[in-house]
């Protein structure tokens, strides 16, 4: 009877340790990382990297004028711009970058979509190519009667390159997910001076 | 004991060269991929439904276009380079509308989109019988310009479709790192 409980109590131990271990091994292979913390906080003034491109603000700014940059902006409305220079990492011209930059949605409303603008000829959306820096604007027009906001949070969005993909086992950039959160200041009109690094 | 031995040796080399095929085996990337049909400057490149032959490549600082009747500067941060091509369609009427430059380095560069509005820019719609000429505008870093390849498709994904890959050779460096015999401007409102 007591040799019998001995050898369960060796059991129950065993069982302990070894469960103990497994824990151990994945705190330190980094499981317990894996919680949703909170992004960080970029500087304005900072080069951000996010797979495919590299971003650098220039600044943001509320306007009413009616031809920002060419785009088809409704008359009587006003606009938040924001002016950036992107340029591409990758080895092949492209224009992803739709989804880079998501505004909070308490400034804009997600379903507003901006145009996207080549400043140097006002080209609506056009590929940017591999290792060129371009000044592009993203204008977003504001719902009447809306407050300008006084600062412009976004969330930067970084993909991943993947050689093949699981559907087609084909080369593309997947997994879009935030890395950081940047908060510029709105100034108010097309003036408004360049962040300087 | 020498059986057991040549059972072990046996498993290693049946191992090996699973292992082996398991790497040499073609991406599915590859196998549907565009087929290559090759050639130089100046050659008549045969493809499945287009030829096509390279007349000349011009780089330039600024491109003058005509933009709904006002006359119009394009800038760009590296250098434009503007390829004369002639196209022939070989059984049927065809559209080519895909074209891009690979640099040295295997960067790719479309063709740009930011002269939609010009005559003589792809898409271009081919006939058989009547060889049609056509400009392909690239906005490149300048250190992509030499020893540059055209690549030249039917459509953007020309999977199990010939596509013209046409070497363009060894271009001169100025002393600004600028292909040599760049021009201030090109004219694009001229004809082909």
């Amino acid at each position: 009877m007591l040799e019998n409980a001995g050898s369960r109590l060796k059991a129950w131990l065993m069982a302990g340790i070894g469960t103990a271990a497994a824990i151990a091994v994945a705190g330190v292979m980094g499981a317990f990382g894996a919680r949703h913390e909170p992004v960080p906080v970029l500087a304005p003034a900072s080069r951000i990297e996010t797979g495919q491109w590299l971003l650098r603000p220039l600044k943001a700014y509320v306007t009413a004028e009616k031809n920002v940059y060419g785009a088809p902006l409704k008359s009587g409305g006003k606009a938040l711009v924001l002016e950036l220079e992107m340029t591409n990492r990758t080895a092949k011209s492209t224009k992803d970058y739709f989804e880079v930059l998501q505004p909070n949605p308490a400034i804009i409303d997600p379903a507003t979509k901006p145009f996207i603008v080549l400043t140097r000829d006002s080209t609506l959306s056009p590929e940017l190519h591999p290792g060129m820096p371009e000044r592009m604007a993203y204008i977003w027009q504001l719902s009447d009667g809306a407050a300008p906001p006084a600062s412009l949070d976004l969330t930067i969005i970084h993909k991943t390159y993947k050689q093949r993909d699981n559907l087609y086992g084909l080369p593309g950039w997947f997994n879009p997910t935030p890395i950081g959160v940047l908060m510029l200041p709105v100034g108010s009109g097309p003036d408004t001076a360049d962040i300087q690094p | 004991m020498t059986r057991k031995l040549a059972n072990i040796i046996l498993l290693f080399v049946a191992v090996s060269l699973c292992y082996g095929l398991q790497v040499s085996k073609p991406r599915y990337g590859d196998l549907i991929g565009p087929i290559p049909s090759r050639g130089r400057l100046g050659d008549t490149v045969v493809g499945r439904s287009f030829e096509v032959r390279v007349e000349k490549v011009k780089f330039a600082h600024n491109l003058k276009v005509d933009r709904f009747g006002e006359a119009k500067i394009l800038t760009t941060g590296g250098v434009w380079a503007v390829v004369t091509v002639e196209f022939a369609a070989r059984a049927q009427s065809m559209t080519v509308a895909v074209a891009s430059w690979r640099g040295p380095t295997g960067l790719t560069y479309d063709q740009t989109e930011r002269l939609s509005f010009t005559d003589g820019l792809l898409p271009v719609a081919v006939d058989p019988g009547l060889p049609k000429k056509a400009r392909l505008i690239f906005e490149m870093r300048p250190a992509e310009a030499s020893n540059a390849n055209l690549l030249i498709s039917e459509k953007l994904m020309s999977a199990l479709d010939s596509q013209a890959e046409i070497s363009l050779g060894p271009v001169a460096t100025g002393s600004d790192g600028l292909p040599a015999g760049t021009v201030e401007m090109l004219d694009m409102t001229q004809p082909i």
